[in-house]
């Protein structure tokens, strides 16, 4: 291992310490919350949600915009955030799967994905809930070509993808049968 | 809306299937949902210790090679380094049926993407480029690259073959080859049976290796305590019990030592099974001093380093008489392992006796080996080989029936396995069986099959540019288990009358939970809301499950949850008894209550049991109500070596597939229109899920026929390990339309009369569409996968046979 | 990611010019779906990253009548598919937009990258070859406009020096009675990279321009191909027969994603189905 010997310790302790190291400060709102942190520039945005924030709903489960599992919100675009520097977010607003639902009730597009079995395993269903979540903000009432268009980015292995799409087009009624009310 | 409103939500079931049950059959929402849709679940992939270190691995870049020299110290001098481990630091031997693997590669690399050598360090980045520090100077060897080499056995991938432990009696190294295992079946006198033939027809079918893609890469934590045996594991692992056997085994420790705990699991299908990661790790915590180190997979390690599907080659020659009798049947089945056959060989065994097809057949003989070469090793993979031998039988049937000139769909009929017939290995056909037959002509009816299309209508809708076509394929499999497996469960009520239960199987998305929840509800007669099952299975507190593979727990875990609540309900009568000062046999249970079967009013409610019984002066008996359930396999044996003959299967799960697809004559695209697909699965625990089962495997079923496999080089070294060039299907993939179609002839020792559906579902779906895809061209395919290139190409050639 | 790098964003061009005169490894950064790939990869080793998307010139997106449309550095993907200008003028560019990738790489995802990461396979190059794009560049030492076509040099390789950025790209306008489409072959429908994919157009004289992608070491622009077919006028016959005869125009290889011989077989395909289409809608 690395030889360090005591000389040089001292030496060290007595040394005068000017950082010229590679740190970023971020700011950006998360789910509504401001967030500041020092982070390294080559820091994933997909790392920082996880590693700093604890927010471990979003996955990596390819690491190069494949799979859709790491998808999150960003100023109101779906994006991949393993592809995304996190300093690339200094100042936006990021949803993540843990921002969806409010006062520990389901939104109705969870509320959907439950109900139509839209899930197996779980692990590509943050990703799938937020390219839902942007798809039906974006547009509420989208054709069966246009839900294939905003989820086919998100991979799922196990549920053959029908439960999903079921799910973000009875959500997409609901939503705005909901709006219609209020 | 709140969980349990959600349940009472009208849910259209698929079919209007209906239960006479009043919990089990019903489409209960499951369990673990409200945790997966709020990004609360938490996976091994999700996981912190305090104190964790990060590991990162290093791969062979060659297929077969020798390591002439590693050298650390760059590595090991890195700021933040741990521990660095490499092949000669360790000899510990991996795996289950076969110990033909070393946790690191010490001498000699088998195949790409092995490990070579692993960091541990304070930081993922740290181990990253340490990693990139260490120096491998390799002497490259020529590979073995394929079967053909293997079976020439000029080069050994495993020169010791003769050596390798593994399960005897079951599993049968050749020595001086690279057959890890020759298995064999045989029923009455094939030689008599061809020589009785009008027609006898010899093809060969292959496929390629093809991945499971989890979402979930394989991931785990291990402390190894440097002061004690003492292994502690936070994995992936779809089978918690085998892998602790497994690390005991490597180890050398006591079963007991080994720590395993299993949180929700990102998708497995037959990948996470046995061990994998926890060797190595292990190895890397006790070098860093029993620090928990975790390590977790890139997408191109879990293509490159973990185990895949095996490629597989089927040669069939079947007899037939004129009127389509099937008189005899000689399979050879060689399968592609790769470097390692832990898993794969059971594969390889698996298919003399499920590899015939679901047929009537007096004079069979099957023959499967497993052929190490140097490339990525093999494992289970949803189906244990079924989709690969039915690809061969199912495709044969078809052309059979082409050059007999008779319906696929009569023919089919005429052979098929019908009570008082038996298997290849000798068991009788029952009632209980289930129905092949049932399934075959649900689907056929279903795709609205007339027969095949004439040559004319052919050439009409050629000038179209797009041709349809319909075709159909039988799927049967049992799991696949030694006869001895066994599982377990407890059941204990705490004191407001809620179950809490623990299994030892994983739900990885199949929903096991929830099924053994609605079971507990259905025999305790309480709400669903009243079960909980709980979701980490941990081998220090939860009961034993031999693995969770084979598609069988619902079918064992089912009949363990029976009889646990069969003994929590004695328990209850018997201290109600005394409470009610009646005999037990007066009493039964409804509603969380036990009461008097004459005067109901006479009763006293589960809860005022739970914890023991108090009588209104404060004296108690009774005490807390725990019960366990066991399901040990009923009736198995192994196979005779020579002839296969035993009884390998604990239910048998027939089923057809029928699909409607549509060709463009010109790019070769196959657009799937519409798949029927009917299972005679007993009975229907929960439809939501079978449902998810049929769709879900369809849809890889879709992946293994037209999109998926491994591609090496002329090297052996895999050129697609990544999404950008191993697809698996998206949403915009989806067949049009998929209808599910359930059969319910019980089988009289399941549960209800339930058989497993899980792998069954992805079964056959390459056979139906290479069999739609003759409907549709008037050429026959023999090798996977069907993609746009293949197909067109072999349009292309003019040629009816495409190998 | 090894790769050590720090972070430049700046708010003006100019200062963005004198970072890549002044530090050669700095690789730059608007979408980053393909940067971050090589990042992760290991393919590039950056010292220096600079992010371009603060910088307004870079995100023009206008259109001229009668002059034509300018695209920006950091106008992304989907832009371009809502866009109606694109739809209406360019349709090939709006078809090759719209199948590119997915919708959240489309998110980040822009034009320029597109052609910056110059892959044979990349699908916009064909739709903008065949409106004779233009590749505005620009260094401390001035400003340089080259035609796209001559802006791929090879494999992942342009014109692009070390010291330079791509300002905008330019299509002039296509005018009246003029029409377009891209056609791609793929491993399945979901996002995928092309097999073979192949824009045509028919300019408002009549005359047909032929772009291809993954057949060579860049996209190319059949100009030989568009030569001989207009002597001979578009007619249902020619088509066939330029169909046939685009093979002799492109050299494709067989690697992981599709054989030689498919290749050449689908770049006919999507050919003659491309102008076929745009016959239909003239007719």
């Amino acid at each position: 291992m690395t030889n360090i010997d005591d000389k040089d310790m001292c030496a060290m302790e007595a040394a005068h310490i000017n950082s010229k190291n590679r740190q970023v400060l971020l700011t950006c709102r998360v789910n509504g919350q401001v967030v500041v942190e020092e982070i390294d520039p080559t820091m994933l945005l997909l790392h920082f949600l996880r590693d700093r924030l604890k927010l471990f709903g979003a996955k990596e489960a390819c690491g190069e915009g494949e799979c859709g599992a790491c998808t999150v919100i960003l100023n109101g675009e779906a994006v991949t955030s393993c592809l995304i520097l996190a300093i690339e977010a200094q100042g936006s607003e990021i949803t993540t799967v843990e921002g969806l639902s409010k006062n520990g009730e389901l939104s109705i597009l969870q509320q959907q994905f439950v109900f139509e079995d839209a899930l197996q395993c779980g692990f590509c269903t943050p990703g799938m809930l937020m390219s839902a979540r942007a798809l039906l903000d974006r547009n509420p009432d989208p054709t069966d070509e246009e839900i294939m268009e905003g989820m086919a980015g998100n991979l799922c292995r196990c549920t053959g993808y029908q439960q999903i799409f079921n799910a973000v087009k009875c959500a997409a009624r609901l939503e705005r049968e909901e709006l219609n009310r209020s | 809306m709140t969980h349990s409103e959600l349940d009472q939500c009208t849910y259209q079931a698929h079919g209007n299937y209906e239960s006479s049950y009043k919990h089990v059959g019903q489409p209960y929402v499951r369990k673990d949902a409200l945790e997966k849709v709020t990004g609360q679940a938490r996976y091994a992939f999700d996981l912190e210790m305090p104190g964790m270190l990060y590991a990162k691995t290093l791969h062979s870049p060659h297929a077969r090679a020798k390591i002439v020299r590693i050298d650390k110290s760059k590595a090991e001098a890195l700021l933040g380094v741990k521990a660095v481990v490499c092949g000669e630091d360790c000899d510990t031997r991996v795996g289950l049926y076969m110990q033909d693997k070393l946790a690191i590669a010490t001498c000699e690399t088998r195949y790409q993407g092995e490990v070579v050598a692993a960091v541990a360090a304070t930081t993922e980045a740290i181990a990253e480029r340490a990693v990139s520090l260490i120096e491998v100077e390799y002497e490259v060897l020529e590979p073995v690259r394929n079967l053909d080499d293997a079976l020439a056995a000029k080069i050994l991938v495993h020169e010791n073959i003769a050596e390798i432990k593994h399960v005897e009696g079951v599993f049968f190294p050749q020595p001086e080859s690279n057959i890890a295992s020759l298995n064999r079946s045989l029923k009455g006198d094939p030689d008599a049976g061809f020589a009785d033939a009008d027609l006898v027809l010899e093809n060969k079918f292959t496929l390629p290796a093809v991945a499971h893609v989890p979402l979930e890469t394989h991931v785990a934590i291990v402390a190894a305590d440097p002061f004690t045996d003492r292994i502690r594991i936070w994995s992936s692992a779809q089978s918690p019990f085998a892998l602790r056997q497994l690390m005991a085994w490597s180890f050398n420790v006591k079963e007991s030592d080994i720590e395993v705990h299993v949180p929700y699991v990102g998708g497995a299908f037959g990948g996470k099974a046995g061990i994998h990661l926890e060797p190595l790790i292990a190895i890397l915590s006790r070098a860093s001093g029993g620090a928990p180190v975790k390590l977790r997979m890139t997408r191109e390690q879990e293509f490159n380093y973990l185990p895949t599907r095996a490629g597989m080659r089927g040669k069939i020659k079947t007899g037939v008489k004129k009127d389509g009798t099937i008189v005899a049947s000689d399979i050879v089945y060689d399968w592609d392992s790769g470097a390692y056959a832990d898993y794969g060989v059971n594969v390889g065994k698996t298919a003399v006796y499920g590899g015939l097809g679901p047929y009537d057949i007096d004079n069979a003989a099957i023959v499967s080996n497993t052929v190490y070469t140097n490339k990525v090793f093999s494992t289970a993979y949803r189906g244990f080989g079924h989709l690969e031998t039915l690809w061969t039988v199912e495709r044969q049937m078809d052309i059979l029936s082409q050059k007999l000139g008779i319906d696929p769909y009569e023919f089919r009929m005429k052979n098929i396995l019908r009570p008082g017939a038996t298997t290849i290995s000798g068991e009788l056909v029952t009632e209980s069986t289930g129905s092949p037959s049932d399934c075959l002509s649900a689907v056929v009816k279903e795709i609205g099959w007339t027969g095949r299309k004439s040559e004319e209508d052919r050439k009409r809708e050629w000038k179209t540019g797009k041709i349809r076509g319909k075709g159909f394929a039988m799927i049967q499999k049992a799991p696949a288990m030694p006869p001895s497996t066994a599982t377990a469960v407890i059941l204990q009520m705490a004191g407001d009358g809620h179950i809490k239960m623990m299994i030892g199987a994983i739900d990885y998305g199949q929903g096991a939970l929830t099924a053994m929840a609605q079971i507990v509800a259905q025999e305790l007669d309480i709400p669903m809301e009243m079960v909980e099952v709980v979701t980490e299975t941990n081998t220090q507190t939860n009961p034993y499950d031999w693995n969770t593979v084979a598609s069988k727990y619902t079918f064992m875990g089912g009949n363990a949850t029976i009889q646990a609540c069969g003994k929590m309900l004695d328990q209850m009568k018997d201290i109600a008894g005394q409470a009610l000062h009646c005999a037990p046999e007066f009493l039964t249970h409804g509603g969380g209550y036990i009461y008097n079967v004459h005067r109901p009013d006479r009763r006293v409610a589960y809860k005022d049991m739970s914890l023991g019984y108090a009588y209104p002066d404060g004296n108690g008996i009774g005490g807390p109500l725990i019960a366990h359930g066991i399901c040990m396999a009923d009736g198995l044996t192994n196979l005779d070596p020579k002839t296969g003959a035993g009884s390998p299967a604990l239910a048998w799960t027939f089923g057809a597939h029928a699909v409607d697809i549509e060709v463009d004559v010109e790019s070769g695209n196959i657009t799937v229109l519409k798949v029927a697909s009917a299972f005679d699965i007993g009975q229907v625990i929960n439809e939501r899920m079978v449902y998810g089962q049929v769709v879900g495997g369809v849809m890889q079923g879709i992946g293994s026929a037209i999109l998926e496999g491994y591609k090496f080089s002329p090297d052996n070294v895999l050129m697609n390990p990544s999404f950008t060039d191993n697809k698996i299907p998206t949403m915009k993939d989806m067949p049009v339309e998929v209808v599910p179609i359930y059969i319910e002839n019980p089988q009289l020792n399941g549960p209800y009369g339930a058989r497993g559906v899980a792998e069954h579902t992805m079964i056959s779906i390459p056979s139906a569409i290479g069999n739609a895809l003759y409907d549709a061209l008037g050429i026959n395919y023999y090798h996977l996968p069907l993609t746009p290139e293949n197909v067109a190409l072999g349009i292309i050639s003019g040629e009816k046979d495409i190998y | 990611m090894l790769s050590q790098f720090d972070y430049v964003k700046p708010l003006v061009l100019d200062e963005a010019l004198d970072v890549l005169s002044r530090d050669t490894d700095t690789y730059i950064l608007a979408g980053g779906t393909d940067l971050l790939i090589m990042l992760r990869h290991e393919l590039i080793n950056a010292r220096h990253i600079l992010d371009i998307k603060a910088i307004p010139e870079l995100k023009v997106f206008s259109y001229v009548e009668g002059k034509g449309l300018e695209i920006g550095a950091n106008v992304v993907v989907n832009k371009l598919i809502e866009s109606e200008v694109v739809r209406d003028n360019y349709k090939a560019l709006h078809d090759a937009a719209s199948c590119l990738a997915s919708y959240q790489l489309r998110n980040r995802a822009t034009l320029v990258g597109n052609i910056c990461n110059a892959s044979p396979g990349a699908d916009l190059p064909p739709a903008l070859l065949i409106y004779n794009a233009t590749v505005k560049i620009a260094s401390k030492d001035g400003v340089r406009t080259v035609p796209l076509k001559e802006f791929f040099t090879g494999v992942k390789k342009t014109q692009l020096t070390k010291h330079e950025l791509v300002v905008s790209v330019f299509l002039p306008e296509p005018g009246q009675d003029d029409d377009s489409c891209y056609l791609r072959q793929t491993r399945l429908k979901g996002h995928d990279l092309s097999t073979v994919g192949v824009a045509c157009r028919i300019d408002k004289n009549g005359k047909a321009c032929i772009g291809i992608n993954a057949v060579a070491i860049t996209p190319l622009r059949l100009t030989a191909l568009e030569d001989e077919l207009n002597a001979k006028g578009i007619t249902e016959e020619s088509i066939l027969w330029a169909a046939d005869e685009i093979k002799n125009h492109i050299r494709p290889i067989s690697d992981v994603r599709s054989s030689k011989e498919y290749r050449l077989h689908m770049a006919g395909v999507l050919f003659k189905r491309c102008m076929m289409q745009l016959m239909d809608k003239e007719a």
